[in-house]
């Protein structure tokens, strides 16, 4: 494995911060140099925000290059689309399918977006994240519903219990159960579907 | 949330994932500093809130100061007595602590004294992108830049020792792709930091008068000058690569773009990485310059060491060519670098071809642009300014001027709520203010923050009482440093350290300046809210208006912690679908489904204000 760029995207609020942060966390337990990039303050109020991921011997700038991602995580369909530049036609993106409406906009149909994005990539995944979490036990774990289903499509080099413990560190104790349940079930989810 | 008690753990060779400012944090308690000063700031913010959450156990004293000035004159006072002191803040921070920090260098300090700014290029949390490098230049102060989470940390107590020996403060500058990078950082040992000073009188060094600041500005610059011999033999001043074909000279977050774009350009080039930026490597430089004919200057914003290396390059290597953006601009005056704009512009300068054709992505990219819709940051579901801004636009008929402040509040200019006309930094809306209604006449609501009232307000405040400017300032008293990540301030009478002292109270401020006109209302209680400003507008000479109505994040938090759930709204069958309330309040849990009405109970906070301006009666719900 030589590097493994990740973009993950979404709105303010979702969980990205949460999500990179469980990559980052499991990469450096299992030895690897990694670099992750967030934004806080002004711009995590409910704007779109974006998190990079990079996993290589050599990474050291936080952001990824454009055209050069291997995989794109987002929370959001609209906003998977404004960061299809870092796409390749190798590129696997995960997509939640709930859209966050924009307030005061007409917000397109769904499949007008994802007909944009198999422009660039046709390995394209639809997840309800939503109904998962919900299913879960509440709708704020759709972040860990995407780590689940990124961890099954195999494009981390991190081991997938790896990222269990990352994210059993990372989450408070009160809300673990829950978070697990996410996880296993973006992670069958996506197995199921292959 | 990471748990920070990692910091503490005293095990060399540790190696963590940590966020730069966390990092920072950890370089503090490797330094032994005992007393750290902050007014919290994006991108600086969690330098602050890392110390915060552990100074009990580390066993140092941390405070929030009021503002960035007061912080660092606490901490120089402390470091003047022997302590070893750091103190953090945002890019525009250091302006407002700039009178301090310009004669502290002529004072110096005993103890080490790091001070942290942090920059923003691309204006991420900020109001402008100014390159802080120039506050080494102008004050004469030794400058370090870190280009990762592990230099950010190793270098605080390097910035310690060079402090020391020289007995000056240190700038550490950082920008938000340092102090916002998470990456894997190895720990060395914990040095137990020690709090006792002792203050020894040396009144021709620390009393500033004409006759001690002309010696004083001399003892300056022979400290400068050996700080020149410092940043020669400076680790962090070093050919990382070596190369024939071009030489690039970089520092900071620069240098990790330049390294990747060399390899992926495969170009036959050689860095020097600076990591001491003030006073530069003369020397250093000058051998740099003569291995090479071509040398590219890579920086982010200004072209800080490119002034200066064509300055060495004239006296010492007049015939090299030296490209970065003063003669033709490869690189921008403004925004921050990435990978792929050094890629495009060492491709131009070396005669390669980029192995990725970037205009062809664009060029695809412009058809899925076009069904992008703009998604700029908004007030939180739930935010009482959303109430205090449909209160302000009502009761003046939306005919004031309404200069604002820095806060999260200044999201209040998008639609539908529009309300914000000026905003230039922290506490000027209060100024402004005056100034508009002296030459216009117009009515002027002036809107600040709690936090940011007390941090520069006050001085605005006490003028417009002064000189009678018949203002009315709207202070919106969410309880909290919200933007920044939730840190106490006066208003709170919470501590750094977590200790509950006594409140300020902003409605008792406003009245000891002699304000006549003061009143405290709940911006959700809209009714009153309005009939108050519009009473505070009719005030000759200034008025003050407490909005106040705790953070909405604040209040979602600790409902959770009690296990309280948030019960949303509930849209009646009166409802016709008129839209008043997503129109008025542009609130996001508010959705429209094919024409009708909805709630996204997710987002929800049950703040009441939809319930408060449906023509029809037909939301129900919350308490306020």
């Amino acid at each position: 494995m030589d590097s493994c760029n990740i973009v993950l995207a979404g709105v303010g609020g979702l969980g990205i911060l949460l999500a990179a942060e469980i990559i980052g966390t499991a990469a450096v337990k299992e030895g690897y140099n990694v670099r992750v990039s967030e934004l806080h303050g002004m711009a995590q109020r409910g704007g779109a925000v974006v998190s990079h991921v990079r996993i290589d011997e050599k990474a050291l700038a936080p952001t990824v290059l454009e055209g050069t991602a291997d995989a794109i995580v987002s929370l959001e369909p609209m906003e998977a689309l404004r960061n299809i530049k870092f796409a390749t036609p190798k590129t696997i993106v995960l997509v939640n399918t709930k859209p966050f409406k924009i307030s005061g906009t007409k917000y397109p149909e769904v499949n007008v977006l994802l007909e944009q994005l198999r422009n660039f990539t046709k390995n394209t995944i639809l997840i309800d994240a939503a109904a998962l979490a919900e299913k879960a036990g509440t709708g704020i774990t759709q972040n860990v519903v995407m780590m689940g289903a990124l961890a099954a499509v195999k494009r981390l080099p991190m081991k997938v219990e790896t990222l269990k413990e990352a994210l059993r560190e990372l989450v408070p104790t009160k809300y673990l159960n829950i978070n697990m349940k996410a996880f296993e079930l973006g992670y069958d989810y996506v197995k199921a579907s292959k | 949330m990471p748990n920070l008690r990692v910091l503490l753990e005293n095990e060399k060779g540790k190696r963590v994932l940590l966020l730069g400012n966390e990092a920072v944090a950890r370089g503090a308690l490797e330094a032994g500093i005992g007393v750290v000063t902050t007014y919290p700031g994006t991108p600086a913010s969690e330098i602050g809130d890392s110390i915060s959450a552990i100074a009990k156990d580390a066993g140092l004293y941390m405070e929030y100061s009021t503002n960035e000035i007061v912080a660092v004159e606490t901490a120089a006072g402390a470091a003047i007595c022997g302590v070893r002191a750091l103190t953090a803040m945002k890019h525009v921070g250091l302006n407002v602590a700039a009178d301090a920090v310009m004669t502290l260098a002529y004072v110096g300090v005993r103890g080490g004294h790091v001070i942290v700014t942090a920059d923003d290029p691309q204006c991420y949390s900020s109001q402008n992108e100014q390159d802080n490098r120039y506050y080494a230049l102008l004050s004469k102060l030794p400058c370090l830049e870190p280009s990762s989470p592990q230099e950010a940390k190793d270098m605080v107590p390097h910035a310690i020792a060079i402090s020391e020996q020289l007995e000056l403060p240190v700038l550490l500058r950082t920008t938000t792709r340092i102090n916002h990078t998470r990456g894997p950082v190895t720990f060395d040992t914990l040095k137990r930091p020690n709090l006792r000073g002792e203050f020894v009188r040396d009144v021709k060094r620390f009393v500033m008068v004409p006759a001690n600041a002309r010696i004083q500005h001399k003892v300056l610059l022979e400290r400068v000058e050996r700080s020149k011999e410092i940043s020669e033999n400076s680790p962090y001043n070093k050919i990382v690569r070596r190369g024939r074909a071009v030489g690039i000279v970089t520092s900071g977050a620069a240098y990790n773009y330049v390294a990747e774009a060399v390899e992926f350009l495969e170009l036959d080039a050689g860095i020097l990485k600076l990591g001491m930026t003030h006073p530069l490597p003369e020397l250093k430089i000058t051998d740099f310059l003569k291995s090479y004919d071509k040398i590219v200057v890579v920086e982010e914003l200004s072209p800080y060491l490119e002034v200066q290396i064509k300055a060495i390059a004239k006296d010492h290597s007049p015939n090299v060519e030296i490209y970065g953006k003063i003669k033709t601009v490869f690189f921008p005056f403004f925004g921050e670098l990435s990978t792929r704009i050094v890629i495009e512009a060492l491709a131009e300068i070396a005669g390669k071809k980029s192995p990725i054709d970037f205009k062809t992505i664009d060029e695809k990219y412009r058809q899925a642009d076009k069904v992008l819709l703009p998604r700029p940051p908004i007030l939180c579901p739930g935010c009482p300014h959303r109430a205090s801004f449909h209160v302000i636009k009502t009761a003046t008929a939306g005919k004031a001027v309404v200069p604002t402040d820095i806060g999260c509040y200044a999201l209040g200019i998008q639609p539908p709520l529009q309300v914000g006309d000026v905003l230039i930094c922290m506490g000027a809306s209060i100024g402004t203010a005056g100034g508009i209604h002296k030459v216009t006449g117009s009515d002027t609501v002036a809107v600040v923050g709690d936090s940011t009232f007390f941090h520069a307000a006050m001085p605005g405040l006490a003028n417009a009482v002064y000189n009678n400017h018949k203002v009315t300032l709207v202070v919106l008293d969410n309880l909290t440093t919200a933007m920044t990540g939730h840190q106490p301030h006066p208003g709170t009478g919470k501590t750094g350290t977590g200790k509950e002292l006594n409140r300020i109270l902003i409605e008792d401020v406003a009245r000891g300046l002699g304000v006549k006109y003061v009143k405290v209302i709940n911006p959700f209680k809209i009714k009153e809210a309005n009939n108050i400003l519009k009473e505070a507008l009719k005030t000759q000479g200034p008025s003050v208006v407490v909005f106040r109505a705790p953070c909405t994040l604040l209040v979602l938090k600790e409902r959770r912690k009690k296990g309280i759930e948030v019960e949303p709204v509930k849209i009646t069958e009166d409802c016709n679908n008129c839209m008043a309330c997503v129109n008025v309040t542009g609130c996001p849990a508010l959705v429209q489904k094919e024409g009708e009405l909805t709630v996204d109970e997710t987002l929800c906070a049950a703040c009441t204000l939809c319930v408060s301006v449906c023509p029809y009666n037909a939301i129900q719900g919350g308490v306020v």
